[in-house]
């Protein structure tokens, strides 16, 4: 399965899913909670998630594991109390076990579209110095421990995503390396700033190419931070730089506060459009962050299909 | 890739020389104040403290050094970091050069008895429930950096401690942090609990964080919202103006 995903995205443009956050808190989820506890908590609700974007359409689902590295689990209430091996590895066979359930109910549809589980890796919540005090090698122990405990509950691949500093993109990068050679992605989150796209401490799309490309990263690309037409305009940044396959996935326009809650206002039909676009500047995968719903993808999903590439 | 790669370096700073003669002190005052300022704007942290020592050392005029040398340095650093052409690491090693030099200037320009004009005085802290402090302390450092005195109450702070520090330090102004959407609402408490006790025409309220926007800041009444350090700086010195 692992290594048909990195043949599979060379045929056309793969989708993957939305946002879980939101969800998470739509379904109910506490202020003093953080989301990797409702794997254990409400795995029902979990695999109710995942289902939703299967359904939508998309072909990569995301595991409940952002935040799961040992490093910010210790950083919160919510976090403090779980095991952060038992924790990757429940929410990998929660996705696992959704995307089973799916196939399961769909019987034997011809020509049914290859799914797969992907890891996911999110910042440990430090800063590097100056910023900080991580080191290299927390950060890499950290990011190795999650690593192995989503292999070990059954990922095909490795997404490591919102990095805004790429050192720790790249101890991230080097952990999953030590430990498997099924294919890892690696989405820095930039911003579009007077003399162009950068992440926080930043890095440029160059600088990122040079380091993660040689360091083992088959597919790289961007996420969350910049809304759908932003996002646009980094895409051939990255094509100027490299030819290796590239993801996107970017917010639902940018949030708006109300009532204390945030709403993000695009609609899907909107960010569909947008996604378009990334997929005419050159991307391979496309998908959704902050804000996107299994109605997003699924509007995705439409666009996709509509464009009739190859699948 | 191997384990024993070397980590990657942070963006280069424009290297400058260095001009020996600052060890001999053989500056003109115009040169030390360039130096000063050179310094806060390499984020050069050691050489911004030799400067300070040197300035007492040669008995130069404090307030001037401070405002033409290392001010300005900061007032810099803040306006590339507006232009885009700095980023984190080099807005919080200039902030932080500069607080090296004040820690040696400090203490000598209070005995000489001029003590340092203060811009004014700031509580600042990361709303209760939330745990987010880094942008809260880079605020922090930039308002100390740009002459501020700062009440710097950490991370999880409940929004009645912020009015009882403000009242007790006599600040014109709290800075109030959220970083969640979820504990956003906590900022208007901080507001709420300033009328209650009849303070809010006295203290300025300024909100921050990544979910915080000027339209947040307006429906709650804050005074300001502030999307940076840098412009962070900027409102308080227009509150305390």
């Amino acid at each position: 399965m692992s290594k048909d995903f990195m043949e599979y995205i060379r045929r056309g443009p793969v989708l993957f899913d939305g946002g879980m956050g939101s969800m998470l808190i739509a379904a109910g989820l506490g202020d003093k909670e953080v989301p990797e506890q409702w794997n254990f908590i409400h795995p029902e609700i979990m695999i109710e998630i995942h289902t939703a974007y299967l359904e939508a359409g998309a072909e990569v689902i995301q595991t409940n594991t952002f935040g799961a590295t040992a490093i910010k689990l210790a950083a919160s209430e919510g976090g403090r109390g779980l095991d952060p091996s038992a924790v990757n590895e429940k929410a990998a066979e929660l996705a696992r076990e959704a995307l089973r359930l799916f196939s399961d109910g769909q019987g034997a549809v011809e020509n049914a579209m290859p799914r797969f589980v992907a890891g996911d890796i999110g910042p440990v919540g430090e800063f590097f110095p100056p910023m900080g005090k991580l080191t290299a090698e927390r950060a890499r122990a950290a990011f190795r421990e999650q690593a192995v405990a989503l292999n070990r509950g059954g990922v095909d691949l490795f997404l490591i995503e919102t990095m805004y500093d790429l050192r720790e993109a790249v101890e991230a990068l080097r952990a999953v390396r030590e430990v498997s050679n099924k294919p890892v992605i690696v989405e820095l989150t930039m911003d579009l700033k007077p003399k162009g796209y950068f992440t926080l401490v930043g890095d440029t799309v160059s600088k990122a190419v040079e380091v993660l490309i040689p360091g083992g990263a088959d597919v790289i690309g961007a996420n969350c931070t910049i809304a759908s037409e932003a996002m646009a305009g980094l895409v051939p940044e990255f094509r100027r730089h490299t030819r290796a396959p590239l993801l996107f996935q970017p917010n639902a326009g940018r949030p708006e506060i109300s009532g204390g809650v945030a709403v993000y206002r695009q609609r899907p039909e909107e960010f569909a459009a947008d996604l378009a676009k990334i997929l005419d500047a050159g991307a391979d995968c496309v998908g959704g962050c902050c804000g996107t719903t299994p109605e997003f993808i699924s509007a995705a999903r439409r666009m996709i299909d509509a464009r009739g590439l190859g699948k | 890739m191997p384990a024993n790669s070397p980590p990657l370096a942070l963006p280069a700073a424009s290297v400058v020389e260095y001009p020996i003669h600052i060890q001999r002190g053989g500056l003109s005052m115009r040169e030390h104040l360039k130096a000063c300022m050179q310094a806060v704007l390499e984020g050069d942290g050691e050489r911004a403290e030799q400067l300070a020592k040197l300035t007492l050392e040669r008995k130069l005029p404090l307030l001037e050094v401070i405002d033409g040398g290392f001010v300005a340095g900061i007032r810099e650093v803040g306006r590339l970091w507006e232009e885009g052409a700095l980023f984190l690491p080099e807005l919080v090693m200039g902030a932080e050069a500069m607080k090296m030099a004040m820690v040696i200037l400090q203490p000598a320009l209070e005995a000489s008895g001029g003590k340092q004009e203060k811009a004014g005085h700031v509580v600042i802290g990361t709303i209760e429930g939330d745990i987010h402090d880094i942008g809260k302390t880079l605020v922090a450092t930039m308002l100390s950096a740009n002459g501020f005195g700062i009440t710097d109450l950490g991370a999880d702070v409940p929004a009645a401690r912020f009015v009882d520090e403000a009242e007790k330090k006599g600040a014109g102004c709290i800075a109030v942090s959220a970083l969640l959407t979820t504990t956003m609402p906590g900022q208007r408490k901080v507001i709420e609990e300033l009328k209650k006790r009849s303070l809010r025409g006295k203290v300025r309220v300024m909100v921050g964080g990544a979910p915080c926007s000027e339209k947040w800041a307006e429906d709650i009444g804050a005074d300001g919202y502030a999307g940076d350090a840098v412009s962070a700086v900027a409102l308080a010195k227009k509150f305390m103006a």
